[in-house]
């Protein structure tokens, strides 16, 4: 597993991720929805998709001494990796949002802890509905994405919908940490639990439809 | 032992149907694997490995079955195809360094052994290689873990007749050490010059399986000088081919007795073609 994840890092991740890894950055911009970063990295796990389709990814892989099933947990892994380093380089940047912006985000939720909980689950979003399309028919890596896309947007529609019209999330998780603390943090735990739930349910959907599929 | 056994080998799609494919590979032994386009050879290749889910059938590599084998048997095996441009920007080294990592039997000095042989330089990407180069490269990596079976899929194909001539050489070298090669291919006069064996699928059945010499002995080409003449041998004349001087049909060994013909020798090419216009 451990070599097919460098595979994946040397020869079918899209040039432009790490790129999308440092638009975490993002978040030190003021009045700024910051859910769209989430969506960046999607667009990074998309590209690399597309990126394998026209370089034969998956032939070349079939053709070494791996199973199928690993082929898809290495995809997970790979993408798991990129989405938590994205939320690792964000850190610092929060914090920095902190000293920057002492009034908070009026675009959506604030750049504080329930923020991290909020991005783990649209990865987990991210992760299920991307996949289990993805995996169903891997020529069509686009449908897969327009189908994530739609939904992420919903999501950011609804943070910065909730953030004035939810009194909860208004009042209390959209606040400068460390209001509020206990809340966010459950919120994270919440994050964090949905987090894996949707990307274990999505790896083993994937895994069976990738396993039925038949490749030409 | 035999490298490859697939028994009766069956997938049927909507607008195409493979039919009780059944074959063996001799160790040590070239095997052309021919047919038209569309004939099924790729569904055939793609059901060894389980890219393709047969409905039925068994397939076993160097006595062990695909399911559960599929890790040590992988081990032992090179595809090589043609068509196929694997990371067309990415170095070669960068490649066959990631490649070679899987392999337990990764043999280093043989791979740059290869690399000279070929000519092929590791700081160019498969985006500058010629069609040529890319297959050698792609062989390179299959021969250096020491596949003892080498699949490959239409090799050749898109090779001006220099490169074409120089890969044939190396199957034939690596056939004298032992090497099982099953090599699918429409270009028959490849197969002419050095398959010692012969698979041939039509409509999705195995309608020939017998060394080369044997197929091209059981027929003769039949020539006539018009088609009116071919008419009197209808019984024993099989697909019509027009030719400047007439036309030629396919007659079985058996009717080569028969008076009044006109015969030559048949090669893969002439057979293939007039059992394909047999059917049209």
């Amino acid at each position: 597993m451990t070599r097919l994840l460098k595979k994946e890092f040397a020869l079918a991740m899209h040039p432009i991720t790490p790129v999308m890894l440092l638009l975490a950055a993002m978040v030190v911009i003021p009045n700024y929805p910051y859910v769209v970063i989430f969506f960046y990295i999607s667009m990074a796990v998309f590209f690399t998709c597309l990126l394998g389709r026209e370089n034969n990814d998956i032939v070349y892989s079939l053709n070494l001494p791996v199973s199928k099933s690993d082929i898809v947990k290495a995809r997970f892994g790979f993408t798991v990796i990129v989405e938590l380093l994205q939320l690792a380089l964000m850190i610092p940047f929060a914090l920095l949002n902190r000293q920057l912006i002492p009034d908070g985000n009026q675009a959506g939720m604030d750049a504080n802890i329930a923020l991290f909980g909020l991005g783990l689950m649209i990865y987990g979003l991210f992760n299920l509905i991307f996949f289990v399309s993805y995996y169903r028919n891997v020529d069509k890596v686009g449908v897969a994405f327009i189908k994530t896309s739609v939904l992420i947007f919903i999501v950011a529609g609804l943070d910065v919908f909730s953030t004035y019209a939810i009194p909860f999330v208004r009042d209390c998780l959209d606040t400068p940490d460390p209001e509020f603390l206990s809340a966010k943090l459950l919120f994270l735990a919440a994050g964090i639990i949905v987090f894996i739930a949707l990307t274990a349910l999505s790896r083993r959907i994937s895994i069976r439809s990738f396993e039925r599929l038949d490749l030409h | 032992m035999t490298v490859l056994s697939v028994r009766h080998l069956n997938k049927t799609y909507p607008a195409f149907k493979l039919e009780d494919v059944s074959f063996t590979l001799e160790p040590g032994k070239i095997t052309g694997f021919i047919g038209r386009n569309g004939a099924g050879k790729s569904t055939t290749l793609n059901s060894l490995f389980n890219f393709v889910h047969p409905d039925s059938g068994e397939i076993s590599f160097f006595g062990m079955d695909f399911a559960g084998h599929e890790l040590e048997i992988k081990q032992r095996i090179g595809f090589v195809s043609s068509g196929v441009n694997y990371y067309a920007n990415k170095k070669l080294k960068t490649i066959s360094r990631v490649t070679s990592s899987f392999y337990n039997n990764w043999d280093q000095a043989a791979y740059e052994k290869y690399l000279a042989m070929f000519h092929l330089d590791e700081n160019k990407t498969p985006a500058q290689l010629s069609a040529g180069m890319k297959v050698k490269f792609a062989l390179a990596l299959a021969l250096s873990h020491n596949a003892d079976l080498l699949i490959l899929d239409e090799p050749t194909s898109g090779l001006d007749p220099v490169s074409r001539e120089d890969l044939l050489e190396v199957f034939m070298d690596l056939c004298a050490q032992g090497k099982t090669i099953l090599f699918s291919t429409h270009i028959t006069s490849d197969l002419d010059k050095c398959a010692d064996n012969i698979i041939y699928i039509k409509n999705g059945r195995l309608i020939a399986d017998c060394s080369v010499s044997d197929f091209e002995q059981s027929y003769r080409i039949a020539s006539f000088d018009s088609a009116e003449a071919m008419r009197e041998y209808q019984g024993i004349s099989r697909g019509q081919r027009r030719t400047r001087k007439g036309c030629t049909a396919l007659i079985s060994a058996a009717d080569a007795q028969t008076p009044g013909l006109k015969l030559s020798p048949a090669d893969l090419e002439s057979i293939m073609i007039h059992i394909e216009k047999e059917a049209e």
